[in-house]
């Protein structure tokens, strides 16, 4: 049964709950809502989940955009209703008769909504009851009927259960079953699998079982593979019978010395006088100056203009000019579609992830459904500036990305600010660690790295040089060693001489790579670092929302605390490399829900900057 | 001749109606309520326009706007200049929003949640450290009130412990900020006197703090507030 219904404005007054559903749901569904999805830019998605203590809820919303009203039902988890999405876009209909902006209290609609109710939950019953007759009919036909009779229920039960769990739906991909009932997609396939069974769900509930226990074993075997990091130790073939001889590739005189490394004195110590770099002002401390709007304004309206022409319409030029002085009456899905497309595919042309792009512009047509159109305004302006909102929306951070206050904070408790490095393998966060490192040093923070990729050659030696360079301390031990223990040494290191900061620079790893992502976060859980840094590359494609999902995911999976460590920020490198195809960072923030802390535009110390959200939302508008 | 003389009087009657209106300031009436989200501005809101919260608040996803006269002055007689109130949502991924009321805005009200306060004491002060030090807030050195919400519970703080807290993390915070811009919104000043530790009283602008409970209706020190600043 429905657990409650209500109907807000956006500007967050309740209008209208129904009184005679019991009781008060528990925690806080409706805001955890509006602040993890709504706002999120998430609105085009089919339902929300919300778990408390002591209750699960599905929640599935609709909205009134002329109005500004909003809708939402919600009902547990476990009951899969299927007249929810009816009932919202009846009392949609039946209130917005009665609303009006002076009113607040709408204690007349309760028999309304009663009458809806009962309707709603009518039409549903006699869908499940025709559900029901055919069911018994098909188990007495012969074998191959009943898997043909059986997949079309299957698909029409699927089809009916995809509209209640629409959230569920991406689950149905891998075969995770959850507590509870396994309706939804998995019904299809297991019917399908029925060889003459008298009852369907006894053998549904057998295959369950049977399923489970393989998955079981199977999940068991990879936890006994052992967590060692791959070890490709190359092997100096020590017998070479041929000596080889130096290549000659053109007329050039062959070069004598050809290492270039420094002079090296007796145990191993690079003996070269280290000037400390001083390069300058990092670019983190250097105001942006943002063009003025208005010149991008005009430019907009240009392009937009010469997109729309080519633009195939399906009514006459006159008539659509006549409307857009005139004013629509209600902007349908229909109007919509094709300025959508054109947004979409401009946004995947600067280098947005498809996926992201089709999940935007849902929700901005979500969000613009039924609205009146302005007069003097075309479609395409309309959705633009909306699509606008919706980026600045997204792009700016959720909490605050002052570092410095943290490690200020940090530092009255006495303890280091930890901050790790994650990333795929080559996107720069060695690089960056040092750029980071000299932004802090110039604000008087005391640094110190902690060299935790242990696997890569050389990675040890580049942080050394770094060090040496910026001055600071650098906490080592070699390769081979476990990164998490190294760190955990690092950051007890740091304790006991003092250091502000701690950077730990972990080895790039491929997010499907199970062992390295469990190592890594066994590091995360032993270490409880204060920032979880994921550096992405802004060259990066489709590929960011498979990284850091992946990344995110397996952070969650792994981690044997009850409330796993996510990733905090982002860190975007090779900003320099792109001129205008800065999709990446839009994909990226997305997908993770964690802000850019810093934009790493070059190889140099300073070039280090923070992300600047209007001039990127104007550049992928462009 | 009389041409001339027609048109000498058009101008003189032009410039001059032209002086009076760039002269007369039209003084704004504007109040801006903001605070985090979740500290209670739109129960606020309600209150002042209607004298009770009706069924309750969610979230706010959009301001919520008004040009009325307080509800508690609905029975007053005579010329009382109607207010505009801007309830702006407090969801950090919203704060753009208040730029845009900001410029025109006569008076401030900072909603605090007296009860949640020390939890959430960082950003608190954070938030209330980027408008006090906003260009618009300086220059025309536009009057805070720090409204000390949901004062009837019994766990909530006094307002001397809020300002005392308020005062400390501001200092912290001018510490670790001086020139630093926070995001994208650049801190163009600085508050207090270098050398000296930070207190509401050094502000250019007029910072006041309150206690009120939007739930019960508590709220004659708002109110009055937004009364002084726009004058009838």
């Amino acid at each position: 049964m429905l657990e409650q219904l209500l109907i807000f404005t956006r500007g967050g007054l309740i209008l209208w709950t129904c009184k005679e559903l019991g009781d008060a749901l528990k925690g806080s569904p409706i805001d955890t809502l509006i602040r993890s999805c709504l706002l999120e830019e998430r609105s085009g998605a089919a339902s929300y989940n919300y778990d408390a203590p002591g209750a699960s809820y599905t929640l599935k919303w609709t909205f009134h955009n002329e109005l500004g009203l909003v809708f939402v039902a919600v009902y547990q988890r476990i009951l899969h209703l299927l007249y929810v999405d009816e009932l919202l876009a009846m009392v949609r209909r039946g209130f917005s008769e009665i609303y009006d902006p002076k009113r607040t209290v709408y204690n007349d609609f309760d028999e309304t909504f009663r009458q809806l109710r009962k309707e709603a939950e009518a039409r549903a019953e006699e869908l499940k009851k025709s559900k029901q007759m055919v069911k018994p009919v098909n188990n007495n036909k012969k074998q191959g009927q009943v898997q043909k009779a059986g997949s079309d229920k299957g698909s029409k039960k699927s089809g009916g259960n995809l509209a209640a769990d629409g959230g569920d739906g991406d689950n149905g991909k891998g075969r995770k079953l959850e507590n509870g009932h396994s309706h939804g997609n998995h019904v299809e396939n297991e019917e399908t699998r029925i060889t003459g069974v008298v009852n369907g769900k006894e053998n549904t509930s057998s295959n369950i079982s049977a399923f489970d226990v393989s998955k079981l074993q199977k999940r068991t075997k990879t936890g006994k593979k052992t967590d060692s990091v791959v070890n490709k130790g190359s092997k100096v073939d020590p017998k070479t019978k041929v000596t080889k001889k130096n290549r000659v590739w053109d007329d050039a005189p062959p070069q004598t010395k050809l290492d270039f490394t420094d002079p090296v004195d007796g145990n191993g110590n690079e003996n070269i006088v280290v000037v400390a770099a001083n390069q300058g002002e990092s670019m983190m401390d250097v105001e942006e100056i943002i063009s003025s709007d208005s010149e991008g304004e005009e430019d907009d309206d240009d392009d937009v203009e010469k997109d729309s022409k080519p633009e195939a319409k399906k009514k006459g030029w006159f008539s659509s000019m006549f409307e857009s002085i005139a004013g629509k009456a209600n902007l349908e899905k229909e109007d919509l579609e094709p300025a959508l497309k054109a947004l979409k595919d401009r946004l995947m042309t600067k280098n947005v992830a498809e996926e992201i792009a089709e999940k935007l512009c849902e929700s901005v047509a979500a969000s613009l459904e039924g609205k009146k159109l302005a007069s003097f305004t075309r479609v395409s302006s309309t959705v633009q500036a909306a699509m606008e909102e919706a980026l600045v929306r997204i792009l700016t951070p959720r909490r605050s990305i002052d570092i410095l206050r943290d490690v200020h904070a940090a530092k009255e408790q006495r303890k280091p600010y930890v901050v790790v490095f994650v990333g795929v393998n080559g996107v720069g966060k060695s690089t960056n660690l040092a750029k980071v490192a000299y932004w802090l040093l110039q604000h008087n923070v005391s640094v110190m790295m902690a060299a935790c990729d242990t696997f890569r050659s050389g990675a040890v030696e580049q942080l050394r040089t770094h060090a040496r360079r910026l001055q600071i301390p650098i906490f080592e031990k070699g390769y081979e060693k476990d990164p998490a223990i190294v760190a955990k040494e690092a950051i007890q290191e740091a304790t006991r001489n003092g250091s502000d900061v701690v950077l730990v620079d972990t080895a790039g790893r491929m997010q499907d790579n199970e062992p390295l992502m469990r190592a890594l976060s066994k590091l995360i859980y032993l270490n409880n670092p204060d920032l979880v840094l994921f550096v992405g590359e802004a060259l990066v494609g489709n590929d960011a929302v498979d990284q850091l999902s992946k990344f995110n995911q397996k952070l969650a999976d792994l981690s044997t605390s009850p409330t796993p460590r996510l990733i905090d920020g982002i860190l975007l490198t090779k900003f320099d490399t792109i001129d205008d195809k800065v999709g990446a960072a839009l994909s990226m923030v997305y997908i993770s829900g964690a802000p850019v802390m810093f934009v790493g535009c070059g190889q140099s110390y300073t070039d280090l900057k923070k992300l600047n959200v209007k001039s990127i939302v104007k550049t992928l508008l462009k | 001749m009389q041409l001339y003389a027609a048109i000498a009087v058009l101008l003189m009657t032009t410039l001059f109606l032209f002086s009076i209106r760039l002269f007369r300031r039209t003084k704004s009436n504007t109040i801006v309520l903001t605070g985090l989200s979740g500290s209670g501005k739109t129960v606020l809101y309600y209150v002042l326009r209607d004298g009770s919260s009706h069924q309750g608040t969610v979230t706010s996803m959009e301001p919520n706007e008004g040009t009325f006269l307080l509800n508690s002055e609905s029975n007053k007689k005579g010329k009382i200049k109607p207010v505009h109130l801007v309830d702006v949502p407090g969801h950090s991924r919203l704060r753009p929003k208040l730029d845009d009321f900001l410029p025109q805005a006569a008076g401030i009200v900072f909603v605090v949640d007296a009860v949640e306060f020390l939890p959430n004491c960082s950003s608190v002060s954070e938030y209330l450290y980027d408008v006090l030090t906003r260009a618009s807030v300086v220059k025309k050195k536009i009057p805070v009130l720090i409204c000390c919400n949901k004062s009837d519970k019994v766990t909530a703080h006094t307002k001397e412990f809020i300002r005392k807290q308020l005062e400390k993390e501001i200092e912290k915070l001018r510490a670790s900020r001086s020139a630093i811009s926070a995001a994208d919104i650049s801190n163009d000043f600085t508050l207090g006197v270098p050398g000296e530790v930070f207190a509401f009283s050094q502000c250019r602008n007029v910072v006041t703090i309150v206690e009120a409970s939007g739930l019960k209706g508590e709220i004659a020190e708002v109110e009055q507030f937004i009364r002084e600043r726009v004058k009838p």
